[in-house]
């Protein structure tokens, strides 16, 4: 296989190393070699987090270099434009619909050191100013569809793996979600997926 | 990826955390005893063990420290048990102690210490290289480059053990720790544990005078022979890249040749694949006794080689002194850094500017385009979580002290380390495990201002115990503060001595923080919990008027960590929510407090709101909002004894609220 880069990015405390594993075990069942470069042992949330998924034979850098991603998958708007740089030109960026201020900006705000929040058009509009292909996932709303609200990164899986779908099987992605999940939650993951999917395309 | 795969039976390819292979490894080598102090970037092998513990019959200790967590495997090996601990960089130095002189006694064997660095200091006050304590001890180590060499040199490590009667050493760095793959999964050999009889192999483990003398000349003769044995070993191999891609088998007259270890390895090849540049790799897997033999052999031909290796020069001055009559490239000639971790980027600068070919892709000039873009983000950086005890801690301790400038406040290793980043900056130094009581010693003689120590509960075990004797002994005057939250919290809430469970979740004796500083003499005690804000101003500022030695213990467990118990023992969170009648955009809870789950509404004239998805419940904002406009969300619902309403709820009825306008 062709290699694949992959950023997923968000902010700590919300299943992106789940959603890595993931990916990982998409790829050990569709027989395809996959590394990834991860940070753990930051266990305060609220940080910014960076995975690098790498998929393809010759692959051997945990880390992927700047402007080599094909995807980058957000579960954060502003995590998605502080990671462009390692997009690729006319890359893909799958971001969550959804804006978190951090408490820092928080802060700055009410000491009167800048004048008002970044908002989530103005995010997007630095994203769209380069060449980037932007799809845009409202995860929160499809993961509550799917009936489990916890799946906002399953649903974003499910919209990569559209991206992917001419390198990857769909199946063996939804494997992975079934082997990866919970047994009482594998139902609602999988229609979660899928409503990814779905977005994807639409 | 997941725990089943370390424990599955099944031998089949596995997606694994370098981490999890590890102990996968070790368990397949029968190991019989492991102990270990958490700490980032190894922790994950501590936590996996702990995992196993519950299928295989290893013993499993969660030490106080560095140092007893390797005397301890060392104790096993001494018995011919398989024995493994894993620190990070500078868990080492605690340790060295007795590394040291386990070089010199020896072991009956199988025995390894993996030292995990962390080049970037990601998690680490300092980017220690661990590699010189091989050197420097005179004991062998091994460094892996993927998790599956990682699996492979800890079996190794352990017959390496075994056959030269040494501890051996394992280095990896962040990026291998924290790489996943395929790894190979093999058959679990285990043998019950059993007891064996000490006195069947009875031998002097001692070290002083004569015998130091004598243990030094048979640890030079065991390097001898290690050096000679692995000379030649398949850890250290030699490849081709010829421009597209990697060969066992040399084209002819390549040039170039890179020398390259761990991490380095990974990015060395991608590079030279960007670059389409042929060389020749000789990848090291045995980092010392370094096969200077094989380096020579390795240079024989070439017109130049690079030494591509993180942090400092060391694998480059072995070349330097082995080989004559060839270029040598590498930190000594300013193409590489000795700072910070490497990445594709950084080698193929280096390379290219080596062997004089344009790199395919400006990969500064094009982050510096993509960054400029990102320049309207703020940093999200880590913060203490909400419901944090800390939080609450330093809030009634900043309001006692009154102006910052007024103490000279000696900060310790743990999530409150995190009161030094921005935007609080609140901390005069912040050095190395327990380092705060001794600092305090000497700033309380000279300093005119009151002299503070804080250090946490899994901190003041392993290493602030002997600063505090000497505070006591010596009639310092210093405000100690305990900040008690139950757990090693930073690393992801492992058990220590001062909670009661042990390793693995088995019961376990407590130690009683209060009754350790009775017992070592310390004068005033104060017990605070950390949530009661307002009601421990009054109490931290007696302790700070204490001529003398006073402590102040903070208990609240650490909010990941009882939140978690407090879910999986079924209970539900009651999220506090701010009434938008009351609030009259004081911000007290945003200025002086920082919560992760408040922020506040401009379309509200500025109004704080709560995010019900993030907060846990805790209360403290409510206690320091000067308006009372911060209250349980319980209070909506029938009262604060009932805490049966949960973040659903409270969304329900904010849409029901919505819907009647
Ligand atoms: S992990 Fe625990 S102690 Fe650390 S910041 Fe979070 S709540 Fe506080
Ligand atoms: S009660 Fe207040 S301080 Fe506690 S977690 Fe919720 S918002 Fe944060």
């Amino acid at each position: 296989m062709k290699q694949i880069n992959i950023i997923l990015c968000g902010i700590g405390g919300e299943g992106l190393v789940l959603m890595s594993n993931i990916i990982g075990e998409t790829c050990r069942l569709a027989g395809e070699n996959v590394i990834s470069g991860e940070m753990h042992g930051l266990a305060q949330r609220s940080g910014s987090v960076i995975v690098h998924m790498r998929m393809g034979d010759e692959v051997l850098s945990p880390l992927i270099p700047p402007g080599e991603a094909d995807v980058i998958v957000s579960l954060e708007i502003m995590e998605a434009l502080r990671y462009l740089y390692y997009l690729k030109p006319g890359g893909t960026v799958i971001t969550n619909k959804r804006l978190v201020h951090p408490p820092g900006e928080t802060h700055e705000l009410v000491m009167g050191k800048v004048e008002k929040y970044v908002e989530y058009e103005g995010v997007l509009e630095a994203i769209k100013s380069t060449d980037a292909e932007v799809v845009e996932v409202n995860a929160l709303s499809l993961a509550k569809k799917a009936g489990e609200v916890r799946a906002q990164n399953v649903v974003l899986l499910g919209a990569l793996s559209a991206a992917l779908s001419g390198s990857i099987p769909e199946k063996s992605f939804m494997d992975a979600v079934e082997e990866t999940v919970p047994k009482k939650a594998v139902e609602s993951n999988l229609k979660a997926f899928e409503l990814g999917i779905d977005a994807y395309e639409s | 990826m997941s725990f089943k795969d370390v424990i599955d039976e099944e031998e089949r390819d596995a997606y694994m955390l370098c981490n999890e292979a590890i102990v996968r490894a070790a368990l397949e080598a029968d190991v019989q005893l492991v102990s270990f102090y958490p700490g980032a970037p190894q922790t994950e092998i501590l936590d996996n063990f702990e995992k196993a513990a519950s299928k295989y019959d290893f013993k499993i200790e969660v030490a106080a420290n560095e140092k007893v967590a390797l005397e301890t495997v060392a104790g096993a090996a001494m018995l011919g048990k398989r024995s493994l601990t894993s620190m990070k960089s500078v868990g080492t130095n605690v340790a060295s102690d007795a590394l040291y002189t386990l070089a010199y006694t020896g072991l009956k064997g199988g025995c390894l210490c993996l030292i995990a660095d962390d080049p970037h200091a990601h998690s680490s006050q300092s980017e220690q290289d661990g590699r010189w304590f091989g050197l420097t001890a005179y004991l062998p180590m091994l460094e892996p480059s993927t998790p599956k060499e990682a699996m492979e040199m800890v079996k190794k490590g352990f017959e390496l053990s075994e056959e030269f009667g040494t501890l051996v050493l394992i280095r990896t760095t962040t990026r291998v720790n924290h790489q996943s793959g395929i790894v190979p999964l093999g058959p679990m050999n285990r043998t019950p544990f059993e007891k064996v009889s000490w006195k069947e192999m009875k031998r002097p483990y001692t070290s002083v005078g004569e015998l130091a003398r004598k243990g030094k000349r048979e640890m030079l003769d065991r390097m001898e022979k290690i050096r000679k044995k692995m000379a030649r070993s398949s850890l250290n191999r030699v490849e081709y890249f010829d421009g597209k891609e990697l060969k066992d088998k040399g084209g002819d007259g390549e040039k170039l040749g890179v020398v390259t270890a761990g991490v380095s390895y990974c990015y060395t090849v991608e590079a030279l694949a960007r670059l389409e540049l042929p060389a020749k790799i000789l990848k090291l897997g045995v980092i010392n006794p370094m096969a200077e033999e094989m380096i020579v052999d390795f240079c024989e031909g070439l017109d130049k080689v690079v030494i591509v290796e993180e942090l400092s020069p060391y694998m480059e001055d072995v070349v330097r002194r082995s080989v004559k009559d060839i270029e040598i490239y590498g930190k000594r000639t300013g193409h590489f850094s000795e700072a910070l971790e490497y990445d594709i980027p950084s080698v193929l600068e280096g390379l290219s500017a080596v062997a004089g070919v344009e790199p395919p892709f400006d990969h500064k000039e094009h982050c510096k385009e993509m960054k400029k873009l990102a320049e309207i983000l703020p940093q999200r950086l880590p913060v203490f979580c909400a419901g944090c005890p800390h939080r609450a801690t330093f809030w009634s301790l900043r309001r006692a002290v009154g102006d910052p400038d007024s103490v000279f406040f000696a900060n310790d290793i743990g999530c409150y380390s995190m009161m030094c980043l921005p935007p609080v900056e609140w901390s005069d130094t912040l050095l190395c495990m327990g380092a705060s009581m001794g600092v305090a010693a000497g700033v309380q003689y000279i300093a005119k201002e009151k002299t503070i120590a804080v250090v946490g509960d899994s901190t003041f075990f392993h290493a602030a115990l002997p600063g505090i004797v000497n505070l006591v002994h010596n009639e310092d005057d210093v405000t100690i503060f305990v900040l008690d939250n139950a757990v090693t919290a930073m690393t992801g809430q492992q058990s220590h001595p001062g909670n009661e469970k042990k390793a693995g979740g088995r019961e376990g004796k407590k130690l009683d923080i209060r009754s350790v500083l009775e017992g070592l003499g310390v004068e005033k005690i104060y017990d605070i919990s950390s949530y009661e804000v307002k009601d421990n101003i009054p109490i931290i500022k007696e302790a700070l008027e204490h001529e003398g030695v006073s402590a102040v213990i903070s208990h609240g467990e650490c909010a990941l960590y009882h939140y978690r118990n407090y879910r999986r023992g079924g209970g539900k969170l009651v999220p506090y929510f701010i009434d938008l009648e009351t609030c009259e955009s004081v911000h007290a809870c945003v200025l002086n407090f920082m919560c992760p789950a408040i922020s506040v509404m401009p379309e509200e004239k500025g109004k704080a709101r709560i995010h019900q998805d993030i907060c846990v419940g805790c209360g403290v904002c409510s206690k320091l909002c000067p308006k009372g406009a911060i209250r349980s969300t319980a209070t909506i619902y029938g009262g604060d004894n009932k805490p049966v309403y949960t973040v659903e709820d409270y969304e329900k009825y904010v849409e029901k609220k919505e819907a009647e306008g």
